[in-house]
């Protein structure tokens, strides 16, 4: 039994590559192997020219701060030990978006704009969760 | 050459219940008794209406089964029906699909009706959103947070305030307390909405809608058939959609491009453009989409609509008002179905101390679905 009450991703065919990829240290965007196009959140269909077949690719885990919140109210039972607690988005070098969590630096003293690289926090066995720092510009 | 379907549809008649938490009412409660007024206001009897467009809301247990539900509890066989799900973009896209139908000469009258006891039925606002893994696994949760999202970049990129965002909620308030029928009537000030409480930083609570039981329902006629009904005529002179439906995937999302979209094709079909718009109706679930809505309308360049909300520029009496019955920070939230009620009632001149004095063309917009889903109307005086 795990004691991680924050919400996870419920693991299925389609999604366990990204999260046995995070467990392992490396994060990783689905390829489209018709076009080439690096998308997330994770899509049995290519956007762009729907293809089906497609290869998972690590990607660097770098990128830049798009936009940038914090929330002082929990949605979730699982959020109220941490409030006030910051959701980013997250642009990846490579293109894609996600949204993630700046660790390691006061909620007040983050900005858009800023770089940051991945890091990965373990929540239970299963699931390792990826979320950013910030890191020295290029 | 005019656009074939610019005025060919009007809306001939408009009714909403009372606002606000409403113990006892049900989605369905709330749906009848808007028609019944909408019926009321048009003159129509039930028996015209031969087309019913439905939006289930929060809380009607049928969801998508509501036109089924609302036809036969009204007692209605219509000739064109169904059940749409966009949230605060619906009431727009119901009136268009009207005025489509009604062109098509597959309806005569269609009502648009709504009903939800969102206040006091278990509305759920809280939710992740997307499919696949949820954003909820970083908290990434709720309504407000795509809003807060897009403050928080605007304000990165072009050093919009939240002073500024102020002001527009002030301005909503302001409206509001001129409005007997909406929910929040005391008026606040910049310092109040300042002093309000974080909900998700960069938005304070007063940044926010309300959550509302309410009903509305709005009928679209032809011109033709509206200008021999009880009420001053109200021409639907332009309309159009636009949607973003990549989220993460489009760079632009945050910023909703599609709204401009939306805009420029009512603009263009009604052959007008932002300085004919006398009075504008913007959806608001939060202030910052009023933000995107006046860069998107034309009223300002993108960036600018910080310094534009300023000065009580969209308060009565300012170049352009805004939300002139309260809106959904402040009337109530009804997912943009009285924004297009007050449109309709500034255009006939029915809104007493808050009238827009000489108003003779409205811009009423929607939004819904996070930012994904857009739409405009150009409402004319017949």
């Amino acid at each position: 039994m795990s004691d991680y009450i924050k919400p996870l991703p419920t693991l299925n065919d389609e999604n366990r590559p990204f999260w046995d990829s995070c467990r392992a240290g490396k994060l990783s965007v689905q390829q489209c192997s018709g076009c080439g196009h690096l998308r997330y959140p994770i899509s049995p269909f290519c956007p762009r020219c729907l293809s089906a077949d497609f290869a998972w690719t690590s990607v660097s885990g770098r990128g830049t701060v798009f936009s940038y919140i914090v929330f002082h109210q929990a949605y979730h039972p699982g959020f109220k030990g941490e409030l006030p607690y910051n959701v980013a988005l997250v642009q990846l070098d490579e293109g894609p978006r996600m949204y993630s969590n700046i660790v390691g630096t006061p909620n007040d003293q983050v900005r858009i704009g800023d770089a940051v690289e991945v890091v990965f926090e373990r929540a239970t066995d299963e699931v390792t969760i990826p979320k950013f720092r910030l890191r020295a510009a290029d | 050459m005019s656009h074939p379907l610019s005025g060919f549809g009007a809306i001939s008649g408009v009714g909403a219940t009372a606002q606000g938490k409403l113990p006892g009412s049900t989605a369905l409660s709330l749906a009848v008794e808007a028609f019944k007024r909408a019926l009321d206001d048009s003159g129509l009897r039930k028996a015209q209406i031969d087309g019913l467009l439905t939006f289930s809301g929060q809380t009607a247990a049928e969801g998508q089964q509501n036109y089924l539900r609302l036809g036969e509890t009204l007692g209605i066989d219509p000739r064109w029906t169904g059940t749409m799900y966009m949230g605060g973009a619906t009431a727009g896209a119901l009136v268009q699909q009207a005025v489509l139908a009604i062109q098509a000469g597959m309806a005569t009258h269609v009502a648009c009706v709504y009903g939800d006891a969102a206040a006091t039925g278990g509305g759920v606002f809280n939710r992740s959103q997307g499919w696949g893994d949820p954003s909820s696994i970083w908290g990434y949760m709720s309504a407000a947070a795509n809003s807060a999202m897009t403050a928080a970049r605007h304000m990165a990129l072009y050093g919009t305030t939240s002073l500024q965002l102020a002001e527009i909620a002030v301005a909503c308030r302001y409206h509001a307390s001129l409005n007997p029928d909406a929910v929040m009537r005391k008026p606040i000030t910049i310092e109040e909405h300042q002093a309000s409480r974080w909900i998700v930083e960069p938005l304070h609570l007063l940044d926010c809608c309300l959550v509302s039981d309410g009903g509305a329902c709005i009928i679209v006629s032809s011109a033709e058939r509206a200008r021999d009904l009880k009420q001053p005529s109200v021409l639907l002179s332009g309309f159009g959609q636009g949607y973003t439906m990549e989220t993460l995937g489009n760079p632009d999302w945050w910023y909703a491009p599609h709204q401009k979209r939306a805009v420029d094709d009512a603009y263009a079909m009604a052959g007008v453009g932002p300085r004919d718009i006398d009075v504008a109706q913007l959806y608001d679930n939060f202030t910052p989409s009023v933000l995107l809505w006046l860069e998107h309308g034309g009223f300002c360049k993108p960036g600018e609509a910080g310094a534009f909300v300023e000065g009580g520029r969209i308060r009565l009496g300012g170049e352009l008002p805004v939300n002139t019955a309260g809106g959904n920070l402040s009337e109530s939230f009804l997912e943009g179905w009285l924004h297009i009620v007050e449109g309709v009632r500034q255009m006939r001149g029915q809104c007493g101390p808050r009238q827009v004095k000489e108003a003779e063309t409205c811009l009423v917009t929607g939004r819904g679905m996070a930012l994904n889903c857009a739409n405009a109307l150009v409402l004319q005086k017949g």
